[in-house]
């Protein structure tokens, strides 16, 4: 048991703290490093929210504004589009958040909704009862891998040519579903469900089988079944797997821009609209819009981050 | 007779509560014949209704010849004419060459830059808590606002341009730069907004996979006298396989459809030079209105995707498989 | 010289203390097996050894060098871990050939050293398998068989039989008991089992809540244990433990306890007289009788084939536990005499638990 090098002990585990400590330092320095690359561009946004239109573009920049001011939140927190200094390109535009918040809320959370209950239900049949065979599981994700932009060009020429066409000709009467709050919550629905249906199965996975069995010989008829053991239990799972899918919507930009507006306009598709016809953008209430659309969310994943690294491990993780 | 009927009665009053007509369809609903094929056939016919339906609409627009701003009754079939005009027109071609350039380049960096993050957060003790949540906050930003903070700080008078201006006066070239108008810097801030935004994704998977290794084969490794590079070449990255391979799958899949931070940033320009094909097609139906161009390229786009996804989804069925027959 | 010597060795964990201050000289080829209970520190006594744990003080020393600073592969250790920690990537050839793998042993070399091990364990069949197609007798054998392969003068062994089935276990004990004696190194062993721990054994360690109560050969600790602790711990059924106090009477000693006495044998010491006393006596060394002086009434008999244990009340309250011959024709109820033989009753303070005779 020779020592490998001809240094005392004392030498060698100076020599090991020293190069222990040299690492440590260099580990914290790359993962400094990219925290600041992280937080910069959502530091810049929150910044310029702040900042008086004069200094949007000023040169050099300023990092933190000279005089910041609440103007740009009060701006899309009015009700109509006002402040006559903006001239042309205010009146152009309606500033105002609440269209886009409210529309967003309504549209996300219904959708959110239904998708939770629809896909509740089948993850359910699917564990139990193998519904669509083995490997159903896996099939269902291929609508997810569907590109967006292909579910949007088939969606709106059903919404706009198929269905006012088959409705007039059926009902007399001509219903189209382009841009409309049903229109964009069933699509919402359909392309989330697979992902609740992906998440609810793992929570129910988990509930054995065995419990519902003793409940039923009891006396217990399945929906008293599911309605006093199974959802219980996966009630916080059905939690995280809605929140996931409201976040899911919130985000969501290209069927929110295809498929609707001026009706339906998500806080997605009025970020975009910020600029005039003439030129530039306003950026600082698109600032402001940045930040009121990232805090709920932010909020909303560090609570369920948790979850989500369990979740994504797609069963790399065993035992 | 009476101690055979007793038990019947019995197990009867338990379901009492559901009695006559309603309780008889009640139980029908419940049996296990009915009630799991239910929401089945809702799903199915939500999907049949919102997905198939409308994409067999798309076939049949993609073999008319239609322009939207005329009425529909003018259309007239014209066979694969459309397709014709789809696969020869250059800037299709060229909006899938560059999808597939953003895609590799921002995925193969976001695999290494979140490996590598993975692995230093996981030897970490005290701020690994820190840290993990710091990286996981861009996943959680909409995309759209990720797109617009990168405008900002590209545009010619942006921090950006600041942090660079002693290098660049040096050479004399004058630092406000707009980045945005050159067709190979604009390429580049929409492969770096991907990269900000989604190597939290890669990140989350490897530190998953690191959190799994089992500590005892490392222990082991070091009393038969490895060294810290052995162990990671020989031990944990035969290990982390499975994760590595997931993530490649999952995030090239999501990278080929990248449009937010195009619209957004670039609106494909300057020029054409940034258009994905997702923006490619958006931009014939939605801004020049050739739906019959857009309903071909649709399906073509639909079909190429399609092998993609098939081998994505066997590679993905495979992994899982070979994990779970380890335990 | 595969000595190990540990000197005042103490690890804290935080608020924690785990090994509280341990002295211990394990000589040169001997069996060693560290025992007690869950919590008390021989593994990480054991993981200290190896190099995985860092001491917080004390020093330990294997053959000449004191190893506190080195790494774990430069002690020239070998270590198996309770869950064998084999990798499950690699062919079982290639988990032998691990540790030659990482020091650049030359192909041939290793060839013939993997399938020398395997020969000594007898797996020469799986070298081309998968952990995960090995049973768990056959992962325990290509463990040890890792471990052999890089010659070490020193074996650690942390709870390695504890995942395997009762017949399994015993059929490994002894083939771990043949290899010590075939390869002549030094075995440090640690188990919580203490049927492990007297079967295989030259010298057994006890330990308790970081201290060590008693080092000694397996009879040593059987027939003479430093503490109640060590004498409760070993010996199946546990001994038979009475609370009382000891009087002078006559020209000897008597226990005195709640309604029952029992004179001791003379060789107890006089300053013994006045504490509050423990005294010990195993299944074997209560003798049932007619004419004893002590009675009881007997609650329930378990037959072990080739011996019975009779669960009995004395008069006086206690519960006790007898072995007596096979065929016994006593039955739950029926009433019994007892005594206890005078030269094997163990007596131990009854405030810190050690042994006073």
């Amino acid at each position: 048991m020779a020592l490998k090098t001809g240094l005392t002990p004392e030498q060698a585990r100076a020599r090991r703290v020293r190069r222990e400590r040299l690492r440590r330092a260099l580990r914290h320095a790359i993962l400094l490093g990219w925290t600041f690359f992280i937080a910069f561009p959502i530091f810049w946004m929150v910044s310029t929210s702040f900042k008086d239109a004069g200094e949007w573009v000023a040169w050099p920049p300023h990092w933190l504004p000279d005089a910041p001011t609440l103007h740009n939140y009060a701006q899309i927190f009015a009700f109509r589009s006002i402040d006559p200094s903006l001239s042309r390109q205010a009146a152009e535009q309606a500033f105002s958040i609440w269209k886009g918040l409210g529309d967003a809320l309504l549209v996300c959370t219904t959708a959110a909704l239904l998708a939770l209950l629809l896909g509740t239900a089948l993850a359910y049949s699917i564990s139990r009862f193998q519904v669509g065979g083995r490997y159903f599981r896996h099939t269902i994700l291929t609508i997810r891998m569907i590109p967006p932009i292909v579910v949007a060009i088939s969606v709106l020429m059903y919404y706009a040519i198929l269905i006012p066409y088959a409705t007039s000709a059926v009902l007399g009467v001509r219903v189209s579903l382009f841009d409309t709050y049903i229109g964009l919550i069933l699509i919402y629905t359909a392309i989330t469900l697979p992902f609740v249906i992906w998440m609810m199965l793992t929570f129910i996975d988990e509930v054995p089988y065995t419990l519902e069995h003793a409940a039923r010989l009891m006396g217990a008829s399945r929906i008293m079944v599911i309605r006093r053991i199974v959802l219980p239990l996966v009630a916080s799972g059905m939690v995280v797997t809605f929140l996931f899918v409201f976040i899911l919507n919130w985000a969501e930009f290209l069927l929110a821009l295809t498929l609707t507006h001026p009706e339906v306009t998500t806080l997605t598709v009025l970020l975009n609209k910020f600029q005039s016809a003439s030129e530039g953008r306003l950026y600082g209430p698109q600032a402001a819009i940045g930040t009121m659309i990232t805090i709920p969310v932010v909020v909303l994943g560090i609570l369920i981050q948790k979850h989500l690294v369990k979740g994504f491990s797609f069963g790399t993780i065993r035992k | 007779m009476t101690e055979i009927a007793a038990p019947a009665t019995r197990l009867a009053v338990g379901s009492a509560a559901a009695s006559g007509a309603f309780g008889r369809f009640g139980r029908w609903l419940g049996s296990d014949r009915i009630f799991p094929r239910i929401p089945f056939l809702l799903v199915e016919l939500l999907f049949i209704l919102v997905i198939f339906v409308p994409f067999l609409l798309t076939i049949y627009i993609s073999v008319l010849k239609w322009r939207a701003n005329r009425p529909f009754e003018t259309a007239y079939f014209s066979g694969l004419e459309n397709y014709e005009a789809v696969l020869t027109s250059d800037l299709f071609w060229l909006s899938i060459a560059r999808t597939f350039y953003f895609a590799g380049v921002a995925v193969v960096v976001e695999l290494v830059v979140g490996f590598v993050l993975a692995m230093l957060v996981h030897q970490c003790t005290r701020s690994k808590k820190f840290y993990t949540t710091m990286f996981l906050i861009p996943m959680m930003i909409v995309p759209i606002v990720v797109g617009y903070n990168f405008s900002m700080i590209y545009i010619d008078s942006g921090p950006l341009n600041q942090l660079l201006a002693p290098f660049l006066e040096r050479f004399g070239i004058d630092p406000r730069i707009r980045w945005l108008s050159d067709p190979v810097a604009a390429q580049f801030a929409i492969i770096i907004a991907d990269i900000w935004q989604w190597t939290s994704l890669t990140f989350l998977i490897f530190l998953s996979g690191f959190a799994a290794l089992p500590r005892q084969l490392i222990n082991a490794a070091r009393v038969m006298g490895a060294t810290p590079w052995q162990i990671f070449w020989r031990v944990q990255l035969p290990l982390l396989k499975p994760a590595i391979v997931i993530a490649v799958i999952i995030r090239s899949m999501e990278a080929l459809k990248m449009f937010d931070p195009v619209v957004l940033l670039t609106f494909g320009g300057p020029g054409t030079s940034t258009q994905t094909v997702a923006y490619f097609l958006w931009e014939q139906v939605w801004v020049f209105n050739k739906f019959s161009f857009g309903a071909a390229a649709s399906v073509l786009l639909l079909i190429m995707f399609s092998v993609l996804i098939y081998v994505g989804i066997y590679l993905l069925i495979r992994q899982r498989s070979t994990v779970e027959g380890r335990a | 010289m595969a000595r190990i010597v540990i000197e005042n060795l103490v690890k804290t964990f935080g608020v924690y203390t785990a090994v509280k201050g341990i002295n211990l000289e394990i000589r040169d080829g001997e069996f060693l097996i560290m025992v007690g209970p869950s919590g008390c520190g021989k593994t990480t006594t054991l993981n200290m050894i190896s190099g995985l744990e860092a001491p917080t003080s004390g020093c330990i020393v294997i053959g000449d060098t004191v190893v506190n600073d080195l790494e774990p592969g430069e002690r020239g250790l070998g270590m198996v871990f309770q869950d064998l920690a084999l990798f499950p990537h690699m062919t079982v050839f290639e988990n032998i050939a691990f540790g030659m793998r990482v020091k650049k042993v030359p192909k041939e070399e290793v060839q013939k050293r993997v399938r020398a091990a395997a020969a000594a364990v007898h797996i020469e069949a799986l070298l081309d398998k998968l952990p995960r197609q090995c049973s768990g007798g056959e992962s325990q054998r290509v463990a040890l068989a890792r471990t052999i392969v890089t010659n070490p003068a020193v074996f650690l062994m942390d709870e390695p039989l504890s995942s395997l089935d009762a017949k399994l276990r015993v059929d490994m004990r002894t083939e771990l008991k043949a290899l010590h004696r075939r390869l002549k190194a030094t075995f440090v062993y640690v188990t919580h089992d203490q049927a492990e721990a007297m079967t295989m054994a030259d010298r057994i360690v006890v330990m308790s809540n970081g201290l060590i109560e008693q080092v000694g050969t397996p009879l040593d600790i059987y027939n003479r244990p430093a503490s109640q602790f060590v004498a409760g711990f070993f010996g199946m059924p546990t001994m038979n433990f009475i609370d009382g106090k000891i009087e002078a009477a006559g020209g000897g000693r008597l226990f005195r306890s709640n309604g029952l006495e029992h004179s001791l044998a003379d060789s107890v010491p006089a300053a013994v007289a006045g504490h509050g006393i423990v005294l010990g006596v195993r299944s074997e060394h209560v003798i049932l009788g007619d004419g004893a002086p002590l009675k009881g009434t007997v609650q329930l008999t378990e037959p072990l084939g080739d011996a019975t244990l009779v669960h009995f009340d004395s008069t006086a309250g206690n519960r006790l536990v007898a072995k007596v011959g096979p065929s016994t024709a006593l039955q739950p109820g029926s009433p019994v005499s007892f005594r206890f033989d005078a030269g094997h009753c163990h007596l131990f303070d009854a405030q810190n638990g050690a042994r006073l005779h």
